[in-house]
């Protein structure tokens, strides 16, 4: 298993590099604010993370940390094949808010 | 002595630890001017000025992520939050006092090895007294784990203080080989997060020339100037094919750049752990009277040098430059890309 702040890494880093991609993909200015309020809350997520202590060995953050693994590997699938952008803003929706409730659990420790 | 009776404690502990730091490496092994210790001192100059330079590297980095975090805005229409900026800032702050501690210790070191008698120079006292203050100020990106290592740094100081208080030249240079270990441990908790200094940077700056490429918005013909520049020729690229079948070269060598920046930071990285543990490991052997084998500066220390001088050239023009300046928000239209 990756540690919380490689997890938090995959997240922020596969929506970096597909950023470009995926604003374009987006056809309503709806979409294009959700998906760069995902993009800016996953940045935080990382940055927030950065300087604080990592407890892997807490279980809340191990769990957390399995689950963002697990959807991390969907949150590649569905940026590199992009199917409906709307169904992938709501996939990284989700997969953003582990990664938040993560940070949030590491820098309360 | 006037001013020593009226001197703080504190104050006289810094002076004894100013001279103690000067005497240690030379005394170190019964009161002697070794051939051992002027050879550690010399190492540690080289070891300590590329750490010096391995965070200067950093901060560099953390200063180009900043403005690249400015493009986005412009780029896709990405706010830049104050929250984000504020922990780069602080990160960059951290980062800078890692290399004011690196630097403390290059100059420390570099008046042990001018050192030819037991004279403490002011610029060796001034130097050892600075790097009290660089440990002190130190604040922790991983508070339980590193915290130990900063401990143990105070200790050794502490330790060498003590010993010079009591005229044990063997155990103050025991306390700068605590030390030099301390550091070592020091870098080997925070390295990971050096890598993923460098890897943001990485992801960012890779991801937006791909984005410009592939949005027509860079000029390919520079590919042409190694067939042209001996001829006196200015490339002119006006064919579309040609200038797509270059934008995928283009962005081919953006991934193998970026690819080799990773490898070689983490070569980087991995040699300067390397190099602490054996510029750490001699000077404990000189702190307990043993023969040291090699004098030369640890062979690793190449590859601190060629990662951290592809950013020196932007450490002088970026490093003291302010944050980026970004919009208060970002124009909603300025998102859309091909």
């Amino acid at each position: 298993m990756q540690t919380a702040l490689s997890e938090l890494e995959t997240t922020y880093f596969t929506l970096q590099a597909k950023i470009g991609m995926l604003l374009a993909a987006c056809t309503t200015q709806g979409q294009r604010d959700a998906l760069t309020t995902q993009y800016v809350a996953a940045r935080s997520a990382y940055w927030s993370c950065v300087n604080k202590a990592f407890h892997d060995d807490d279980p809340a953050v191990v769990a957390l940390t399995t689950q963002l693994d697990t959807s991390n590997k969907q949150l590649k699938t569905d940026v590199t094949q992009l199917g409906n952008i709307n169904t992938t803003i709501n996939n990284i929706t989700q997969v953003v808010t582990i990664g938040a409730s993560l940070a949030a659990k590491v820098i309360a420790l | 002595m006037p001013n020593a009776r009226v001197a703080t404690p504190r104050a006289r502990r810094r002076a004894i630890a100013a001279s103690v730091l000067l005497a240690c490496l030379f005394f170190a092994g019964g009161c002697k001017t070794s051939d051992d210790a002027a050879a550690a001192a010399t190492q540690l100059t080289a070891t300590a000025k590329s750490l010096t330079d391995y965070y200067s590297a950093l901060d560099t980095i953390l200063a180009q992520t900043d403005q690249l975090n400015a493009v986005q805005v412009v780029l896709y229409g990405i706010p830049y939050d104050d929250a984000t900026k504020a922990q780069i800032t602080d990160t960059r702050a951290e980062i800078q006092k890692r290399a004011a501690l690196a630097k403390d210790l290059t100059d420390l070191a570099q008046n042990f090895a001018k050192l030819t008698g037991s004279t403490a120079s002011t610029d060796a006292s001034a130097s050892a007294v600075q790097l009290e203050t660089e440990v002190e100020s130190l604040k922790l990106t991983k508070s339980k784990m590193g915290s130990d290592e900063q401990n143990l740094m105070k200790i050794a100081v502490g330790l060498v203080v003590t010993a010079i208080q009591e005229h044990k030249e063997r155990e103050a240079a025991q306390g700068i080989s605590k030390f030099t270990t301390a550091l070592n441990g020091f870098f080997t908790k925070e390295a990971p997060d050096y890598i993923s200094l460098n890897d943001d940077y990485r992801s960012i700056s890779s991801s937006l020339a791909k984005s410009l490429l592939q949005n027509g918005q860079t000029d390919p013909s520079s590919f042409f100037k190694v067939a042209l520049d001996p001829y006196g020729l200015t490339p002119e690229v006006t064919d579309s094919k040609l200038r797509k079948d270059i934008e995928k070269l283009a962005e081919a060598q953006v991934d193998q750049t970026s690819a080799d920046l990773q490898k070689s930071q983490q070569d980087a990285t991995d040699s300067m752990e390397k190099s602490l543990k054996q510029m750490a490991d001699r000077i404990v052997l000189v702190a307990n009277d043993k023969p040291m084998q090699a004098r030369t500066a640890p062979v690793t220390l190449a590859d601190v040098e060629k990662w951290a001088s592809q950013f020196t050239t932007s450490t002088q023009s970026t490093a003291t430059t302010t944050p980026a300046k970004t919009p208060a928000s970002p124009a909603k239209t300025a998102t859309k890309t091909k």
